[in-house]
Formats: structure tokens, sequence, C-alpha cells
């Protein structure tokens, strides 16, 4: 096990406890809690990269990939972040036509990472997901047991 | 969360019209892709033989239920930028998807010919125990989707023809059921092709038409904050733990979903995933524009005294097409609803049948003789039962449909997205772990409906059941770690590319 996914693995558990322990006070007490929505964050930030590390990480690292799953990790954070600290609602400081906090939610976390993640998966896919030699080992594999399994219908 | 009560009457010559083209053209998909219907694996994934647009547009449409038409308006003309939170990781649900479990997947098609979920967790684990529970887990899912879908497509039906709900709750399961039957996924695939792009074309031009309505975002939104500023808050009118909720269960209940994950499997090159995501992710985005437009427009319009307040929110896409769109553009939506409804139908009949003719039988120790035949057969039983449980009780359904989802995510998320990318796991790790989710989401949910437990605001159960299932996954894995290195050669070649 790498320590890359040793990583992964860890934020995907403590994330998961975070977001449990969120709901864990929930059920002991009915007042808002003003840390809740922090952790819980924190929590899905930490799921989400936490898989796509978990997946994309090979031998070979996950090399470029780092930097925008950093990014997603920053802006969900970040962007949640700000939808707490955003300016109130009013019609004259309008952001692309929505009030701050609500465009930070659907501009920001809506629609940014889809000009990040599925390029940079593209763009990384014969380095990091898939090489032509890594197929050809899996279809290797499965032509040798297919042979032996003949071999063993033979004898 | 899907369309349960009646729409208005839309029986005009235009929208009848459309909807009978729009029919015709899924029979003859339906029938061309019969007639290439030989084999089991033609039937169950499509012979691995489908190309990348293929798989994008039909696990879009088969992601998005009748719900992003009807019911996803009204809840976003209810309570806001809250509503926002069931589809904003769409951005990246499908990337994540991509990365934890398309390569996996379509490599275990390649070392193992699988053709179901159950078949991946089966190969994974060497557990006959994991496949038969998950089988199960599907199967009680799919039930309450194909109910709850079926009861839908018959209220639209009915609102179309005029049919009445019972003959449209038949006529509409027929429909599906002719080219499921018969042409087994291979037909869903290319009517879903047919119905993902309709579905993304009227979206895009409904919500072009919200924005003129409403004099852009900035006319809406000034029109909203004038009445109901709490509304374009960035939780709408849902407390903060109930929209983030909401942002856990569907981004990362995503990766659990089968009718979706299921898909990878059919992709004939492996290497044309590159695209998937953005192809994907752009599809539905396009087509969840009308979920928002809709929702959005209808408020300002009532705001402003244009239109009456809605008695009831799932009214908002029927009133704003027959108010704010050409005659033609609503018929397009109309049979968009309808397609949006068929192919996650479709989806959910073939996973179902595959439960249950091969999954189960598996599990068991067993095969049935001609998976094909018995898939046709299994298809037909499976929809015949989902139309009676539609037609006979609406509590029923209510019930049955909640489960869909979290059960889904609390089931499959831990064992098999995380499973597959980790050595680690063992087969009791995730055999508990499948336990968990189905016992807990069935158990709480239902206690929940019949009003013996409350769950406290923001917490759900299907949030509560993907926790609890995910640490029981890791917890009893780590206690069984000597085990941890039973895999199969071959499936850990795939866990480690």
């Amino acid at each position: 096990l790498t320590r890359l996914k040793r990583a992964a693995l860890g934020a995907v558990v403590l994330g998961t406890a975070a977001i449990g322990a969120v709901y864990l006070a929930a059920f002991v007490t009915p007042e808002r809690l003003a840390w809740a929505p922090a952790v819980f964050v924190l929590g899905i930030a930490s799921i989400m990269v936490g898989m796509m590390v978990l997946g994309a990480a090979s031998a070979r690292g996950i090399g470029r990939l780092a930097l925008p799953f950093a990014f997603v990790w920053v802006l969900l954070v970040g962007g949640f972040a700000a939808v707490f600290m955003a300016p109130a609602a009013d019609a004259e400081g309008l952001w692309l036509g929505l009030p701050p906090a609500a465009a930070i939610i659907v501009y920001g976390i809506g629609l940014l990472p889809v000009l990040v993640l599925p390029f940079a998966y593209a763009l990384t896919f014969d380095s990091t997901t898939l090489r032509p030699e890594d197929l050809e080992r899996v279809r290797a594999a499965r032509a040798a047991m297919e042979q032996r399994a003949a071999a063993g219908e033979d004898a | 969360v899907i369309q349960a009560a009646p729409l208005p009457p839309l029986a005009q010559p235009v929208i009848i019209g459309v909807a009978l083209v729009y029919f015709a053209g899924v029979a003859a998909i339906g029938f061309w892709a019969a007639r290439r219907t030989r084999t089991a694996r033609d039937f169950f994934v499509a012979g691995e033989g489908i190309g990348l647009w293929a798989l994008a547009l039909s696990a879009m449409a088969a992601t998005v239920s009748g719900f992003a038409f009807i019911g996803g308006p009204g809840l976003v003309y209810s309570v806001g930028v809250g509503a926002m939170f069931l589809v904003l990781p769409a951005a990246i649900t499908n990337s994540m998807g991509a990365w934890v479990l398309a390569k996996r997947m379509r490599l275990l098609a390649e070392a193992r010919k699988l053709i179901t979920v159950p078949d991946a967790l089966g190969a994974r684990y060497r557990s006959r125990a994991a496949q038969g529970l998950s089988a199960v887990a599907i199967l009680i899912a799919t039930a309450g989707y194909m109910a709850t879908n079926i009861l839908a497509l018959g209220l639209v039906l009915d609102a179309i023809f005029g049919t009445g709900l019972t003959a449209g709750i038949w006529i509409g399961m027929a429909i599906v059921l002719a080219y499921s039957a018969s042409g087994g996924i291979l037909a869903g695939i290319y009517t879903d092709m047919l119905q993902g792009a309709l579905m993304a074309l009227a979206s895009v031009l409904v919500f072009l038409f919200t924005l003129q309505s409403g004099g852009g975002m900035a006319g809406l939104s000034a029109s909203v904050l004038a009445a109901d500023p709490e509304w374009l808050g960035p939780w709408g009118k849902l407390a903060p733990i109930a929209a983030l909720s909401l942002f856990f269960v569907f981004g990362v209940g995503s990766l659990g979903q089968p009718h979706v994950v299921h898909k990878f499997y059919m992709l004939k090159d492996p290497r044309r995933l590159r695209w998937y995501p953005l192809l994907m992710t752009l599809a539905l985005i396009l087509t969840l524009l009308l979920y928002f437009g809709v929702g959005f427009a209808v408020k300002a319009l009532v705001a402003r005294g244009e239109l009456a307040a809605l008695t009831r929110p799932d009214d908002a896409t029927p009133t704003f097409l027959l108010h704010y769109t050409p005659i033609l553009l609503a018929a397009l939506v109309f049979s968009g609803v309808a397609a949006a409804i068929m192919s996650t139908v479709n989806s959910f009949m073939n996973i179902a049948a595959a439960a249950i003719t091969h999954d189960l039988p598996v599990a068991l120790g067993t095969r049935v003789g001609n998976e094909l035949r018995w898939g046709r057969i299994a298809t037909v039983a499976i929809s015949l039962v989902a139309a009676v449980v539609a037609q006979m009780s609406g509590t029923l359904v209510a019930l049955l449909g909640i489960f869909g989802w979290g059960l889904f995510a609390s089931t499959l998320v831990p064992a098999l997205a995380i499973g597959l990318n980790w050595e680690g796991a063992t087969r009791a790790g995730a055999v508990a772990s499948i336990a968990t989710g189905l016992v807990l989401t069935l158990a709480l949910e239902t206690l929940a409906f019949l009003r013996l437990m409350t769950v406290p605001q923001g917490v759900t159960v299907a949030g509560l059941a993907l926790v609890a299932s995910t640490l029981v996954f890791f917890l009893v894995s780590w206690a069984t770690r000597k085990t941890a290195g039973e895999i199969d050669e071959d499936i850990r070649l795939v866990m480690s590319v």
C-alpha cells in the first residue's frame, strides 16, 4: 500500500467519521451547532477528494493530478467558507445575476469543477489512468487463463 | 421524490402528435435492437459493443428520471437554492466515478466477462454472499424505483392522452416492456440515446425561455429578492446541514448506482473512456438547466404577480410551459418527461432481471440454463409486479420509493467503490457493510415512514446508512486484515493498473 493510498484512505475514513459525528450530535441535541456545517464540509471535501486519489493512484502515483485534486478540495472548503462570509443578498450587488452567496454555490461549487476535472482526466488518461500496455497485460492474463482452462479440459 | 400527483390535462393536438412521433421512434429503435439481441451478453451488457456517445448519453438518461423535469423544478420553487444541493455534485461526480470505477469495471469485463455489478463484488471478494446480498439490495431498491417511475409514467400519459391513470400505467409499462424484453439493454442503450438527446435539447430551450420570461438572471433575482430573500440565500429554505446532507448523499452516493455503473461494462474500447467524464457531465448539466430554470422563473413570476401561487409545487413545469413557451416546445418537454422515466425504468428492468436470473442463482451455487430466455421472462415478471404495485397502493409505492438511491449508496459504495481500489478490504468487511446498509436503510426508512421514529432536522436516513456502512466496512476489514490478501491474480492486476 503506497503512502498516497494510505493518505487517501485516511481522508475517506476521517471524512466519514466527521459526518457521522455531525449526525450523532444532531440526535443528542436539538440545537443548531455552530461547528457542524464546517465539520460537515470538511468531511465531504475529504471523502470526495480521497476517493478520487484512491481511484487514480497506481504504483506510478498520481502525477500531475495532484493539482486538480487539490483545487477541488480548496474549492469545496473555501467555497462553502466564503458562503458564510458573503455579503447579504440585495438586488444591487448581484454576481452574474445571483446574490453573492448563491452565486458561489451555483457557479463556483456547481460549475467550476467542470472546467477542471474532466479535462484533467482526459489529459492524463494515457500517462496515469490506462496505458495501452496495462490493457494488454489484462488481456494477456485473460488469454492465459483461458489457455489454462482449455488445457485442463483436454487433460 | 418523483411525480406522484396528477398533472394538469395536456391533451392538445400538437402535444399528442409529438408524443406519438416520439413513441414511434422508440418503437423503431426497439425493433431494430431486438433483431440484434442474440445472446445473454447482448441482453445484459449490449455485447460490450457500444461507443462513447452511447455510453455517456445512456448513463445520463438513466441517471435523470422524470423527477428532474417535474418534481425537481417543484422542489426548487418550494425551497429555493437549497434544492440545488441535490444536483450540484454533478460537476464532480462523473469525473470521480471515472477515476474510481469506470476503468476498474471495464477491465473486469475484459478479464472475467462479467455482466452485473454483483458479479464484480463476487469476483473481487471471491464471495457468493457478497454477490447474493448485493443482488437482494438491488432487487429491493429496483422494485421501489420501478413502481414509482411506472406510476409517474402513468400520470404523464394520462395528462397527455387522457387515458386515465390505470390505462396510463399499463400502456406505459407495455411500451417500455416491449423493447426491454425483446432487445434487453441493447435496445435500452439506443433508445436512451434518443431519449437523452431529447431531454438535453428540451431542457436547454426551456432554460432560454425562463431567462426571457424574467428579464435574465438579474431580473429573476430582483423579483424574488423583493418578495422572499431567504429563497435566494445560500441554503434556500433548508437548514445548512440538510442542504449539505443532500450534497453528501447525492455526491458520494453516485458511486453506488448500479444502473449507471453497470454501463461501464458495455463500452467497446476501454480507451474511449478518456472523454467520458466531459461528455457525461456536459449532457447532465444541460439536462438539469430546466430543473433550476423553471423553478426559479416560476418563483419570480409568482413574486411579480404574473402567475398565481401554485397550490402544488409539481405544477411548476406544466404551468410555465403552457404559459410561456411555444406549444411545440411544451410538447417536446412532455415527451422528454416520458423519455426520462422510460430510460430509467428500462435500466432498472435490466439490472433487476440480471439479479434474478444471474446473481441470485450464482450466489446459491447454480446457473440457469438459458440466461437470455430467462432474462426476458424475468423482465416481464418484474414489470408486471411493478405495474400492479404502482396501481394498487399509493402507500406502498411511497414507502418503496424512498428506499432507492440510499439503499444503492449504502450497500454498494463501500464494498464496490472503495473495495475495487483498496486491497486491504476483506470479504467479511464487504459482507458486513452490505448487510449494514441493507438492514439500516430498510429499518430506519420504514420506521420514519410509519412515524415510529423521528430523524433530527438535517439528518437523512440515506446519509446515516451510508456513513454507518462505510465505517463498518473499514472496521471489519481492519479486524479481519489477515485475510486481506485473498484476491485472485487477475483481479489483483485489474486493481493495480
